[in-house]
């Protein structure tokens, strides 16, 4: 089971009709090294035109630039970041980073693990695990250059995050996933559904060692850039009944998850997550999850 | 911490930093705050701010340990944009380009090169005194921040 056609009619029966597209670039300011509208400034003397994306605090979109905007100085030193759009999501929905301990469990390159040390103002402390040893310098390296203070880089697999005997209070859970179309142009040709299960099946063995770290009333946050309902909606049905774990409301940009896939009901708190489909932005999946009331 | 002293010595500038907070992992220091000074364990990969790391006894700092030193009286220079631009891209400095020199202006004498917004782009090395020649090249490019791109060329 594998093909274009095959996962486009899976997108429609999730109600979204397939269209190409092209996301725009986009930037978001570390507000911890500069301010906004200097940036701003810097970034329109130099010609670039770029537009705010509505839907984020610091993201801009650029429309149009002559030269590459990861090659200026404004970028070299770290006065922002190139992130995609949604990609910007996730760390926005934590609550009261400042001074917290916070886990980034699948963090290289490490795009949101700035986002988070600029919304803690390089307070408290991240803990940043990536099980890919060769992917930890362009980790640092972006540490580095955006002048990140309050991070400690491990090369560890999320799954094995209890053995650094720390519970934390916020932990991001970016976790590996089957991508989707809108970032890479041989998806449909490169990906099956033995693909998507084996990499949901991951993601849930690295959701079980998260819930076993968490504080009681800290927060996760999980996303992934896969459409498939397996590593999205379907995994979130799982962590509910087998993790003890609540899914939050959240307010951001996204259509409410559905709550039927392929004729399966699942509990109805799973339409508090957001499925974003492509356009605007690449497809994504992101929702927060708390320990359940009753299990503190 | 005597390798990052003496670095910093040689822009005739001082820094003080506590060194209870400054780990060494093989040959790369770093500098670490409160909360991280708990949690770091042996087999950490990096840390805090990475100050720098030595190599065949030889010191390379940081851009961070360079911007510290930069918040400080220094040896330093401010160049224009197309100066600006081209130092990040590896090159020279040419005599035209320096707007302002801060302390010293001697041959030989480590310098930091600031842009107009004050911001550190690196170091390099004066090449001839800074008053007495009128153009051509005055200082070396030792490093500069385009080396993040060629880091990961």
């Amino acid at each position: 089971m594998s093909g274009k056609e095959f996962f486009v009619s899976r997108y429609e029966k999730l109600g979204w009709k397939y269209e190409n597209v092209k996301p725009k670039q986009a930037i978001r300011i570390n507000v911890m090294n500069t301010k906004k509208a200097d940036v701003i400034k810097r970034l329109e003397a130099l010609g670039i035109e770029f537009e705010k994306i509505p839907f984020l605090e610091n993201g801009y979109w650029i429309c149009k630039s002559k030269f590459s905007v990861g090659a200026i100085s404004e970028y070299l030193l770290g006065l922002y970041s190139i992130q995609e759009t949604a990609a910007q999501i996730p760390a926005t929905l934590f609550t009261d980073l400042e001074d917290k301990i916070v886990l980034d469990a699948c963090a290289a390159p490490g795009g949101k693990t700035v986002q988070l040390a600029d919304l803690m103002q390089n307070t408290g402390a991240i803990v940043a695990l990536d099980v890919k040893k060769q992917r930890l310098p362009a980790l640092s390296n972006q540490l580095e250059r955006c002048h990140v203070k309050n991070t400690i880089i491990y090369n560890l697999d999320a799954r094995q995050a209890p053995r650094l005997k720390i519970t934390f209070d916020r932990i991001l859970l970016d976790v590996p996933c089957s991508g989707n179309f809108a970032t890479d142009k041989d998806w449909f040709s490169r990906r099956t559904i033995k693909d998507v299960e084996k990499n949901a099946k991951l993601q849930r063995e690295i959701l079980t060692e998260a819930a076993e770290v968490l504080k009681d009333g800290g927060e996760i946050v999980y996303s992934t850039c896969s459409l498939e309902p397996e590593e999205n909606e379907l995994n979130m049905e799982w962590t509910i009944k087998n993790l003890n774990l609540q899914v939050e409301k959240i307010n951001c940009y996204g259509e409410k998850a559905p709550t039927n896939i392929f004729g399966k009901q699942l509990d109805s708190s799973i339409e508090n997550c957001r499925r974003i489909w492509p356009g605007q932005t690449q497809g994504f999946f992101v929702c927060k999850i708390k320990k359940r009331v009753d299990a503190l | 911490m005597k390798p990052i002293k003496d670095f910093v010595n040689r822009f005739d500038a001082s820094i003080n930093l506590d060194e209870n907070f400054i780990v060494k992992k093989e040959n790369r220091y770093f500098l670490l705050n409160e909360s991280l000074k708990n949690l770091i364990k042996k087999d950490f990969f990096y840390g805090g701010t990475y100050l720098g790391k030595t190599k065949n006894g030889k010191f390379f700092p940081s851009f961070s340990l360079l911007m510290m030193i930069a918040e400080r009286k220094a040896n330093k220079i401010i160049v224009d944009k197309k100066t600006e631009w081209l130092f990040i891209c590896g090159r020279d400095i040419f005599k035209q380009g320096i707007i302002k020199v801060m302390e010293s202006k001697k041959r030989g004498d480590y310098t930091l090169i600031l842009n107009q917004h004050g911001e550190c782009l690196g170091f390099g090395k004066i090449l001839r005194h800074l008053d007495k020649e009128k153009e051509g090249v005055a200082v070396k490019n030792i490093s500069d921040i385009g080396d993040f791109l060629r880091r990961e060329a």
